[in-house]
């Protein structure tokens, strides 16, 4: 219980006030507030199309590429607004990177997936200095001891679960403050589940993590807060402990027993 | 179900034999399509491949000073004065002298029968030549003549002793004549590069009838249509389905291009008489305004493809892209061009296919002209008047001489191996980028 006591005492990264999120004229997301901590992960949970997703995607402003998409409320990194007219999505996701459910690495080399953030950032002044931001970034994604010897060879080839830490590794290559996780491992077998899951727990360390998951158990793993959204709602967010032992919304109860979702 | 599965039931056999009439269905169909191929290029290469080989006669010419140079100053422009027609002579007495002094008979024809027998041509030719180089006057050159359209035709199987008989261009004393040379050895069939180097030539002369001016022109004109169909197309594509937000207008775009590229090709002929040249008052006959035309008709036939590499690309590439925070820009030039490359470059080079083989627009654009002078170098030669392969295929269809049936084939044959080649390099192309991924 050490753990969840230390969480409590982290800042908040990310505050989320009264945020609606409509498609066209249907209302996804309605009335969210949230706080998620820095240097914390976070759990989304939920049935299918309850939001969660709609939710993650508003953090780093990737809902902008949906035309009939349309946020209102107030989404703060660090206090500042970033539906503000005068932020810059690049910028944002600079700070705010993603992974997606399904494994989408660039098909071009293995260096090159993980070197293309900083090299579009201008992280790295030299080849000597990208090599050493890539090697960095193969090592946290647990990765390079498996591709070390052949960085130029296409990233499509690698298996499932290793285009998805390639994926993660990429992700964190921008050096971001904020990593957004969209049901990473529901393309992978359990072993590399385990993997992606063992290299959450390593991550937040330096990031605040953020991961939408259909699997209960998984975000009783990994998480130290847990977000149960249904229908468009948040219905309880709390820490993870509590929500799965001890929630105080009957959906909540509902949903982690298994008879609504 | 009950019953063996060792025979066959009603159902069953009703099923096998629905699939095997429509396997032969197919097979129908292929071998016909085949049988098709077959018969046209049979016919072409049947009617086109003698176009590559002419008739010639090798004989020693005497350039005599007395007659094309009678001041003896090889003042040029003394020597201008002197017609083709001084040149004809002296072929004539040249053969003519030949032939006694291999002695062979000429029998009852004259020198001048006997040099009806080189094309009109060759004393051009010769013209040219020395006015090139006024030193040969004096010397004594072997020169290769071509033999008349009549002459030619005979070895070619055109022309018989009886169609010479009742033929008021040749007769059978001068095929007898021609046979007689053959032997000798002064008359050939060679190679012939003239038909892919030489102007096109009146209607009496098929014999020196070639495609450089067309092959130019369509060059010059797949030069305008590469240079502005292909970044124009190219841009409107990636604007429209990278960039631009979907509302009526965009929609109203996109079903005009989809109309535009079914619209016939004359049509943009007539657009490209009244802009080009009458507002715009470019010069009729030149590839420039060809190329535009072309351009016109090739833009939504790459911007379709385009399009759809564009599209095929996978949404999840975009995300990703998005998502390390590269801009629209970059995901646009960094990942999503590159990897519609394929698709862009092989519907671009079938856009300029289609646009090489184009003929009706071009015949409104005055490209059917007969244009003996070769244009002058790009840039000023696009103003210059110019042929195009298609037109001159048309073009020789419609002359009366028969010599010109074997030069339209010979020109499709030019046309399908241009063709050939360019699909061949979309191939190329395709694999080349694909290997990168």
């Amino acid at each position: 219980m050490d753990l969840e006591r230390d969480v409590t005492t982290h800042t908040a990264k990310i505050e989320a006030r009264n945020v609606q999120v409509y498609y066209g004229d249907n209302h996804a997301l309605k009335d969210v507030d949230v706080d998620i901590l820095d240097k914390t992960v976070t759990a989304f949970i939920g049935p299918s199309g309850c939001g969660k997703s709609t939710f993650l995607r508003c953090l780093n402003r990737m809902n902008d590429t949906i035309p009939s998409a349309r946020v209102e409320g107030s989404i703060r990194l660090d206090g500042e607004d970033i539906y503000d007219p005068r932020v810059d999505p690049v910028q944002l996701r600079a700070k705010v990177g993603m992974v997606f459910q399904k494994p989408n690495p660039f098909p071009k080399s293995i260096y090159d997936n993980v070197a293309y953030g900083p090299k579009i950032h201008g992280l790295a002044r030299n080849r000597a200095e990208l090599d050493e931001v890539v090697e960095t970034c193969l090592k946290k994604a647990a990765l390079w001891g498996e591709v070390k010897d052949r960085l130029q060879s296409p990233g499509t080839g690698l298996s499932g679960g290793q285009q998805q830490r390639l994926c993660i590794a990429r992700a964190i290559a921008t050096s971001p403050e904020v990593l957004l996780m969209d049901e990473p491992c529901s393309a992978l077998d359990p072993i590399a589940t385990a993997q992606v899951e063992e290299l959450i727990d390593e991550l937040r360390e330096q990031f605040s993590v953020v991961i939408v998951t259909h699997s209960m158990q998984q975000a009783a793993r990994v998480s130290q807060r847990t977000a149960f959204f249904h229908l468009g709602h948040l219905v309880e967010y709390g820490e993870t402990a509590q929500i799965f032992t001890n929630p105080k919304d009957p959906r909540t109860e509902s949903y982690i027993t298994g008879r609504i979702g | 179900m009950s019953g063996s599965l060792l025979t066959q039931d009603k159902r069953t056999r009703a099923r096998n034999a629905a699939e095997a009439r429509f396997r032969s269905y197919g097979i129908v169909a292929i071998i016909l399509a085949l049988l098709a191929l077959v018969w046209l290029l049979i016919s072409i290469l049947g009617n086109g491949l003698p176009a590559f080989r002419q008739t010639m006669l090798t004989f020693p010419v005497t350039l005599d000073a007395a007659v094309l140079d009678k001041a003896d100053t090889r003042d040029p422009q003394a020597l201008a004065k002197v017609t083709t027609i001084t040149y004809g002579k002296l072929l004539s007495r040249a053969l003519s002298a030949e032939l006694a002094a291999r002695g062979i008979d000429a029998g009852t024809l004259t020198d001048k029968d006997i040099g009806s027998l080189i094309s009109e041509e060759s004393a051009a030719q010769l013209r040219d030549k020395v006015l090139g180089d006024p030193g040969l006057i004096g010397s004594t050159i072997t020169f290769q003549a071509l033999a008349t359209g009549r002459i030619d035709g005979y070895y070619k199987g055109r022309v018989t002793m009886e169609t010479a008989a009742k033929d008021k261009n040749t007769s059978p004393e001068k095929l007898a004549l021609a046979d007689k040379m053959k032997d000798a050895g002064i008359l050939a069939m060679r190679f012939n590069p003239g038909f892919i180097l030489l102007p096109d030539a009146s209607d009496k002369r098929p014999e020196a009838a070639g495609l450089g001016v067309a092959i130019l022109g369509s060059a010059y004109m797949m030069i305008v249509v590469l240079l502005l169909s292909l970044p124009i197309g190219v841009a409107a594509s990636l604007y429209l389905e990278e960039f631009a937000p979907r509302n009526r207008f965009t929609d109203l775009i996109e079903v005009n291009i989809a109309n535009l590229a079914a619209v016939p090709s004359i049509v943009y002929g007539i657009l490209g008489l009244s802009f080009f040249i009458n507002f715009a008052g470019l010069p009729r006959s030149a590839p420039v305004v060809g190329g535009l035309v072309l351009v016109l008709m090739t833009l939504p036939r790459i911007i379709i493809p385009t399009r759809a590499a564009l599209n095929a690309v996978p949404p999840s590439i975009r995300d990703a892209a998005l998502g390390v925070g590269a801009s629209r820009l970059q995901t646009v030039f960094h990942h999503v061009l590159p990897l519609a490359m394929p698709g862009i470059l092989t519907g671009t080079i079938i856009g300029l296919a289609q646009a090489l083989g184009e003929t009706a627009p071009l015949l409104l654009i005055g490209m059917v002209a007969f244009v003996k002078d070769f244009p002058s170098a790009p840039p000023e030669g696009l103003f210059d008047p110019a042929s195009a392969l298609p037109v001159q295929i048309y073009n020789w269809t419609t002359r009366g001489d028969p010599g010109f049936v074997e030069r339209a084939s010979g020109a499709i044959i030019v046309l399908l191996v241009f063709l050939i080649i360019m699909n061949a390099a979309a191939i190329a192309l395709r694999r080349r980028f694909e290997r990168r991924w």
